[in-house]
């Protein structure tokens, strides 16, 4: 088994409807111009529609768990390695509470993502708060979460045993959208994102809780002068994450299997969408999640090969940091 | 030469443990002096066992296998250093966010191509036909005479980092690590200096993975995940980041604990092997990593000692 951080995507849920065959399987020879020109362009229209709809559908827990991973990040400086098990951890506790009490998949995607978040909670109060009580550097709080990251994989595989798990589920509904099939539980992952990307936008801009986000990701000590209580937020800021993370675990679960690697496999893409977002805006992170992901499904149905369609993705968004330049201050508040 | 007193596991794992001490010592010279987090030892050390696998089994040489397997050792170090050299490029000058992404962007482009491109490398399925450029009886002898040449490549390794801890070259290192803009204005090249190291450290990770490639005489995929980073990482931190025997002591009480004292000598169920003590190695190695950066950050060893000249010069 290989555990790179990238995923291994089969898009199986998603197939083109009957009568939306292209001109290309025609003899070309025996076609006049004007038609060839239709066909490309039919052809062309067919893949910008294929890879709208099934790269939003199949990516959406890329954007979820990239929003997720975006809050913590603005908040505390950190790149949590560990927070690619906060999504294996929501699928894992969406499995074992599907498969346990027989619920369907509906009911157990919220307590997933809680279960998930507050997890994430436990993890900031038993070791990134100590390690920053501690004035851990940047450098070395990376190390720790990659510490944590290879424990509570391998945790996860020593608790849950090694062959690779499955939802009990119902095969899903298949919904055309645009011509192109998409199943129930991705169009509802879709929703979900959307959800979720309005309450937080209103969350933080709208809310004194996100006032005070705000106040303590800009400036902690003026924050903290100013009556904000920053262990509160903080605390409410993992919470949030570690429940994205956890929503977008059981998603991704539910659309294949469940492995110890399944967030591991993810998180590079997250990383990337997050660093090239930016992390100071929410909406350029979900922007990025989208390119990311109709990108890698135009790449795929083009090259029809998913690794080279992420190994071309991941050389852009390098370059791309590259030229933009990433030169912060070495701090980092956690 | 009678060997039979020697176990060939137990071979195995000794060359595992003295590769992963290489390994940590070239982490050492970019993580413990010049700062730079490098999550893709991996990609470098899977860039230069592949490099060399395809080049030595892919090609029709006309002339003897000696020479075939030595060019094809250079050609797999030179590979591997010149993608340090390209990565450098990429991450000099980026903040550690910027490192990360880039080291483990190459290990995941490396296993990308390693997976794809199944004409040369054979993908999942592997690749077989490396062997010793020598013949001295069995087995056995052949892989005992190999720890032997690793463990003298292990030995300049150290003597290498040795002489960078005494050398300007590794006091510019341990300045840039401390604070990169103060050395730039005291008329110091970080980048360039950086881009040298990543090279130089790289090239030798390639060529540590050459000479697994050939201990192990078939290259799979699945030895490109995160494992190597993660014994390298451990050992060197434990052991201390900053000190030269910190990488040898680390890995020896971490990866040779596990993969030698625990694999030979301890009488458990044989069953556990396969499965449980893997897991086991994994989840202790993660902890490993978390208790000592929080309660010992500098490893067993401690931090580092200045050498003499630092030391007279501050009244030390």
């Amino acid at each position: 088994m290989n555990d790179c951080p990238i995923s291994i995507i089969v898009m199986q849920s998603s197939v083109r409807g009957a009568g939306q065959q292209t001109l290309m399987n025609h003899d070309a020879e025996h076609v006049p111009t004007l038609a060839r020109r239709a066909g490309r362009e039919t052809a062309l229209m067919d893949l910008i529609t294929d890879s709208l709809v099934i790269g939003l559908t199949e990516h959406a827990p890329l954007i979820l768990a990239a929003m997720g991973f975006a809050l913590l990040y603005r908040l505390t400086g950190l790149l949590n390695v560990a927070y690619s098990e906060t999504i294996t951890l929501g699928a894992y506790l969406g499995m074992w509470v599907n498969t346990t009490y027989g619920l369907n998949f509906y009911a157990i995607v919220l307590p997933a993502g809680i279960l998930a978040g507050l997890i994430s909670v436990a993890t900031y109060f038993a070791i990134f708060r100590p390690a920053k009580n501690r004035n851990v550097g940047v450098l070395e709080m990376i190390i720790i979460s990659f510490g944590l990251s290879i424990l509570l994989r391998h945790g996860l595989q020593f608790i849950f045993g090694y062959p690779v798990r499955f939802y009990n589920v119902p095969p899903p509904n298949t919904i055309f959208v645009l011509g192109v099939g998409v199943s129930s539980f991705r169009l509802l992952a879709l929703g979900s994102v959307l959800v979720l990307a309005l309450l937080l936008f209103w969350f933080i801009q709208r809310t004194t809780f996100g006032l005070q986000i705000r106040a303590l990701a800009t400036d902690e000590d003026l924050a903290q002068v100013s009556g904000i209580r920053p262990l509160a937020v903080t605390v409410l800021i993992w919470f949030l994450a570690g429940v994205a993370g956890g929503l977008a675990g059981a998603f991704y679960g539910v659309g294949s299997s469940v492995a110890p690697l399944l967030g591991w496999r993810q998180f590079l893409l997250i990383l990337l969408v997050v660093l090239v977002g930016g992390a100071k805006n929410i909406g350029g992170v979900i922007i990025a999640g989208i390119v990311t992901g109709v990108a890698l499904t135009a790449m795929t149905l083009q090259f029809g090969q998913v690794l080279w369609a992420q190994l071309v993705l991941i050389a852009a968004f390098v370059i791309i940091l590259k030229v933009r330049g990433r030169r912060m201050a070495d701090t980092g508040k956690v | 030469m009678n060997l039979d007193w020697l176990d060939a596991f137990l071979v195995s794992g000794l060359f595992y443990v003295m590769m992963v001490i290489g390994l940590a010592l070239l982490l050492h010279l970019q993580l413990g002096l010049a700062r730079i987090a490098n999550f893709g030892v991996v990609g470098f050390w899977g860039i230069g066992m592949y490099a060399f696998g395809v080049l030595f089994v892919k090609v029709d040489w006309p002339f003897g296998e000696v020479w075939a397997f030595l060019i094809s050792v250079v050609f797999g170090t030179v590979v591997a250093g010149l993608a340090g050299l390209l990565v450098g490029w990429l991450i000099a000058d980026l903040d550690i966010d910027g490192v990360l992404v880039g080291t483990l962007g190459f290990a995941t482009a490396v296993w990308i191509l390693a997976t794809t491109e199944q004409d040369l490398t054979g993908g999942a399925l592997g690749m077989g036909g490396l062997g010793f450029p020598y013949d001295i009886g069995s087995v056995k002898a052949n892989e005992t005479l190999w720890l032997v040449i690793l463990t003298i490549l292990v030995a300049i390794i150290l003597y290498y980092v040795s002489r960078v801890h005494k050398s300007p070259y590794g006091r510019l290192l341990i300045s840039i690590g401390d604070n990169e803009p103060l050395a730039r204005s005291l008329g110091k090249a970080p980048f360039q200096t950086k881009l040298w190291l990543f090279a130089v450290s790289s090239a030798g990770m390639g060529l540590l993975g050459a000479m697994y490639g050939v201990n192990e005489r078939f290259l799979e995929t699945g030895n490109l995940g995160i494992d190597i980073t993660l014994a390298a990482m451990v050992g060197l931190v434990l052991g201390s980041t900053t000190r030269m025997w910190g990488a040898a002591v680390g890995v020896a009480l971490t990866v040779g604990l596990f993969d030698v004292v625990i694999q030979f000598y301890l009488p458990l169920p044989r069953e556990w092997y396969t499965q449980a003590i893997p897991v086991l190695r994994e989840m202790v190695f993660g902890g490993v990593l978390i208790i000592v950066l929080l309660f010992r950050p500098y490893g067993v060893l401690g931090d580092m000692r200045r050498d003499k000249l630092m030391r007279r010069m501050h009244g030390g």
